[in-house]
C-alpha cells in the first residue's frame, strides 16, 4: 500500500466547506491600504509572543525586545513580587529610553538622560532635583505598562491597552491542545533574524504547505519530508482550531541519512525534526501529531496572527513574522535544542541549525519573487490545492478579524473590499 | 604553523595527528565565522576539508562524547571546532555540492543575533 492510498487528494479542505474551494484573492498580500487595516484591526490588539520565562528567570532580571512593526522595543522584566511585567521603554521626562542594555540584571531602570529613576514594577521612585518641576506627582509617573500574559513559558505582551481577549482565550483549543509539551527543555538557544521583501503573510504561507516541498526543497529536505510514500509531499492532517492551525507533516521513516548528517542525529541531545526518529520518552500532547500517525515527523502549529512553532519530539523552533510594510517583513527564527550532555552532542546542534537555516534560506529568492508579481498585479487570483488549505485558512481569518473589527466601532461599516 | 602553536605538546588530542593539518584554516571563532568561511570558500576546497574530516569524525565525536563542553583542553577545544567546522559544511557538500544553498539567496541577509556558544557548558546549575 502507497501513500497515495493512505492520503487522499481532497481530504482536507472539503471539511471546512466555510472555507470554499474556488480561487482567493490576492489583495490581502500587497494593498498597503489594507495593511493599514491589519496594523490597526490586528496586529495593534492581539497578543504577540516576546520571548520566553527563562529569558528572566530571577528577580532583576530584564530583557527588551524589539518590535519591527511598531519601531520600539519592550522591556520585560521580573520584580520584587516575582511577576513579570512588560513596559515601552520610554522616560516620563522627555522621552528617552530609561534601558538601553538589550538583557542584564539590575535593581531599578536609570534614565541615561537626566537621571529618572523607576523600580522594575516601573514605578518612578527617583527624580533628580525634584523640587525644580511643577506638580510632579510621581505615582503617575512610572513606565507605561503593557498588558503581559504567559503560556506555557511563553511571554506575550498586548499593544492594546484594553485588550479584548485574555491570552487564555486567544490561545484558544490549540492552545491547550499544545500544554504540557516540554517547551522548557529546549534550552540551547539560538535566533536569526532576517529582512525579507515580501508580506509577512507569504512568509508564514511557506511553513503552512508541504507541497512545495519535493520540488523547491529537492536537494535538502525532500528525501525526509517525502518519499516514495508520498511523492507530492502532502500532509498527514490540517486542524483549523478558531484563527490557529496545525499542520502535521509526514516523515519518510525509511531514510537513510548522508555522511555527517547520519553523525550529527547520532550525536544529538534529541532526535532531530528530520530524522524519523521519535523519542518515544517525550510527552506529546493531545494537538502534536494528533492522529497519532506513524510516519510523522513534526508539527507546524501557527498561532494568529504572526507566530508559529514547528514541533518534533526532540527539539522546536519558532518563526515569527514582524510585517514593516505590505511588502517588507522581518522574520526571526529562535531554535529550541535541548542541552548538549557531552561535548560530541555539540556537533549535532550545529548541524540542526545549519540544516534548518539552509531549508529557510531556500524559501526566500521565491517569496521576493512572488511579492514582485504581487504588486506589479501580474497575479490576482491564488489556486489552492487541498493541502494548501492553511493558506486558504489564513486568508479567511485575516480578512475575517479586520472587517469584525471595523464593524465592532461601526456597525454600518460594511466591507470596504469584499472578495 | 606559527612558533607559538609549535611550542605546546600537540595541537589536537592523541590519535587526531592528521588532522592538524586543518587546524589553521578551519578552527573557526563561532557559527558566524563558520557560515562566512562556507560561503566565501571554493566548492573543491570545502569537499578536500570534508573528506579529511569525515573519515575522522567517527572516532573523533566518540572521543568528545566522553567530554564535557566548559571542560575541553585547548586541544580538544581545537577537534571540537574542526567538527563544527565539519557540521556547517556537511550541507554544503550532501546537499548543494558548493557553499551556497540551491537558489543562491545571499546568507549573509540572515543575522544570527544569538548563537550557541561553541564550548560552554551547557547543564543547567542545580
Amino acid at each position: 500500500m502507497n501513500a497515495k492510498q493512505k492520503i487522499a487528494a481532497q481530504s482536507l479542505t472539503g471539511r471546512h466547506p466555510e472555507l470554499g474551494t474556488g480561487p482567493v484573492s490576492t489583495d490581502i498580500y500587497c494593498d498597503p491600504q489594507f495593511y493599514e487595516r491589519e496594523l490597526t484591526g490586528i496586529f495593534r490588539r492581539t497578543w504577540l509572543c516576546v520571548g520566553r520565562v527563562e529569558q528572566a528567570p530571577k528577580v532583576g532580571d530584564f530583557f527588551q525586545k524589539d518590535l519591527p512593526t511598531f519601531g520600539f522595543a519592550v522591556i520585560i522584566a521580573r520584580a520584587k513580587d516575582q511577576k513579570l511585567r512588560a513596559f515601552f521603554n520610554v522616560c516620563h521626562h522627555r522621552g528617552n529610553h530609561v534601558e538601553l542594555r538589550q538583557s542584564g540584571h539590575c535593581v531599578a531602570f536609570t534614565c541615561p538622560f537626566h537621571g529618572w529613576t523607576y523600580g522594575l514594577d516601573g514605578k518612578l521612585v527617583g527624580v533628580p532635583d525634584a523640587s525644580g518641576f511643577f506638580a510632579l506627582d510621581k505615582s503617575q509617573l512610572g513606565l507605561r505598562q503593557l498588558a503581559l500574559d504567559v503560556w506555557e513559558g511563553f511571554i506575550f505582551v498586548n499593544i492594546d491597552p484594553a485588550p479584548s481577549q485574555t491570552l487564555a482565550a486567544a490561545m484558544g483549543e490549540q492552545g491547550r491542545d499544545l500544554a504540557g509539551y516540554a517547551f522548557d527543555g529546549g534550552t540551547a538557544v539560538f535566533e536569526y533574524e532576517g529582512t525579507i521583501e515580501c508580506n509577512w503573510k507569504c512568509m508564514i504561507d511557506s511553513f503552512c504547505e508541504t507541497y512545495h516541498v519535493p520540488i523547491l526543497h529537492k536537494h535538502s529536505v525532500k528525501e525526509t519530508l517525502a518519499g516514495p510514500d508520498n511523492p507530492y509531499g502532502r500532509l498527514i492532517d490540517c486542524r483549523l482550531k478558531g484563527p490557529h492551525r496545525t499542520m502535521s507533516v509526514w516523515g519518510n521513516m525509511a531514510y537513510t541519512p548522508n555522511p555527517v548528517q547520519g553523525l550529527a542525529w547520532q550525536y544529538s541531545p534529541g532526535p532531530a525534526v528530520t530524522s524519523g526518529v521519535r523519542d518515544e520518552r517525550a510527552v506529546l500532547p493531545k494537538g502534536l501529531n494528533e492522529t497519532r500517525a506513524p510516519n510523522w515527523s513534526l508539527d507546524v502549529a501557527v498561532f494568529f496572527p504572526n507566530w508559529l512553532i514547528v514541533m518534533g519530539s526532540g527539539m522546536y523552533f519558532t518563526h515569527q513574522m514582524w510585517p514593516l510594510s505590505a511588502n517588507k517583513v522581518v522574520w526571526q527564527m529562535r531554535g529550541f535544542l535541548r542541552p548538549a550532555s557531552n561535548a560530541a552532542q555539540r556537533f549535532g546542534q550545529e548541524n540542526a541549525m545549519v540544516e534548518l537555516r539552509d531549508a529557510v534560506l531556500e524559501d526566500c529568492n521565491t517569496l521576493e519573487r512572488i511579492q514582485v508579481s504581487l504588486d506589479q498585479g501580474l497575479i490576482t487570483e491564488m489556486l489552492y490545492h487541498d493541502h494548501e488549505i492553511g493558506l486558504r485558512h489564513q486568508y479567511h481569518v485575516v480578512k475575517q478579524w479586520v472587517e469584525d473589527f471595523e464593524r465592532s466601532f461601526n456597525p454600518d461599516h460594511s466591507a470596504q473590499e469584499a472578495p | 604553523m606559527p612558533k607559538a602553536e609549535r611550542g605546546e605538546k600537540s595541537l589536537l588530542p592523541k590519535g587526531f595527528k592528521q588532522l592538524e593539518p586543518w587546524v589553521a584554516e578551519w578552527v573557526l571563532a563561532d557559527s558566524r565565522a563558520r557560515l562566512e568561511k562556507r560561503i566565501t570558500t571554493p566548492a573543491d576546497r570545502i569537499r578536500a576539508f570534508y573528506d579529511a574530516m569525515l573519515a575522522q569524525a567517527p572516532p573523533a565525536l566518540a572521543y568528545l562524547a566522553t567530554r564535557q563542553l566548559g571542560a575541553l583542553d585547548a586541544a580538544e577545544e581545537r577537534l571540537l571546532k574542526l567538527l563544527l567546522s565539519l557540521a556547517e559544511m556537511g550541507p554544503a557538500v550532501e546537499w548543494y555540492g558548493k557553499g551556497e544553498t540551491l537558489d543562491g539567496f545571499d546568507a549573509r541577509r540572515f543575522r544570527l543575533v544569538a548563537q550557541m556558544p561553541d564550548n560552554q557548558t551547557q547543564r543547567i546549575p542545580a
